[in-house]
């Protein structure tokens, strides 16, 4: 078994659970989640969800003038993250290239800021209602 | 490579971040997560707090990183005091770029 979690956009969401579902993985784990990646979350002037708040880039949009610049570094420094849902699914083995690939497929638009998607080894999983392990936990 | 879990004080979440970036690691994920620990939450006189809020920290740093990243984390996140957090390392086998496609970091 391996988990996989994937961060991706926040409108990306629906299509995605469209496209597991349509492979016949329709249970998964949602969680809304804040993070940034090497751009460091200021990537204000080329991509983004366009859903996020108006003020969001605000403290990086300063004219430059002597006095912002003064002002900007004797502010404390605010890490900025981007609002991302975060998807984890436990699959088997063989299928986890099928849906990395599907997972890939919608949610890729060229833009900073797609996601990543992580994989890694589950060592056991119990279904609570009957008590089954293993393969069929999760089956 | 390796993912990092770190459960740590919500306030000292700014303080881990900029550390973080200070030593090359910008990338990671947050999400505000409500736990307890040994001590079976907090008690205040007579109340008792049973889930205690917590910043969940997640990051995937490869496997030569670990040491250096738990450390920055351990050394900001501490105040000494019970209700500091722990932190939880997994592997993790591929990493995807949803971008690009590719398999890397």
């Amino acid at each position: 078994m391996k988990e996989i979690t994937a961060i991706i956009r926040r409108d990306k969401l629906p299509e995605t659970k469209k496209v597991l579902e349509d492979l016949g993985f329709p249970s998964l784990t949602i969680q809304s989640v804040d993070g940034r990646g090497k751009q460091k979350g200021m990537v204000c002037n080329n991509d983004l969800d366009p859903d996020l708040p108006d003020n969001f880039c605000t403290s990086v949009k300063l004219t430059p003038t002597p006095s912002t610049y003064a002002l900007e570094h004797a502010l404390p420094k605010v890490a900025l993250f981007v609002p991302k849902r975060m998807l984890t699914m436990v699959v088997p083995d063989d299928l986890v290239t099928k849906i990395v690939k599907s997972i890939i497929s919608v949610n890729q638009t060229g833009k900073t800021g797609d996601g990543k998607i992580f994989v890694s080894p589950i060592e056991g999983a119990i279904r609570v209602r009957t008590s089954e392990t293993g393969g069929e936990a999760i089956a | 490579m390796k993912m990092i879990r770190a459960f740590i004080r919500p306030e000292k979440e700014q303080e881990v971040v900029q550390a973080l970036e200070g030593a090359g690691f910008p990338s990671l994920t947050k999400m505000p997560v409500f736990g307890r620990g040994k001590q079976k939450g907090l008690q205040v006189g007579p109340v008792h707090y049973d889930e205690l809020p917590k910043m969940l920290v997640m990051m995937v740093v490869n496997d030569g990183d670990v040491t250096k990243v738990v450390n920055l984390m351990m050394d900001k996140a501490r105040t000494g005091f019970v209700g500091d957090g722990k932190i939880f390392i997994s592997p993790v086998e591929t990493t995807y770029t949803v971008r690009t496609g590719e398999a890397v970091l």
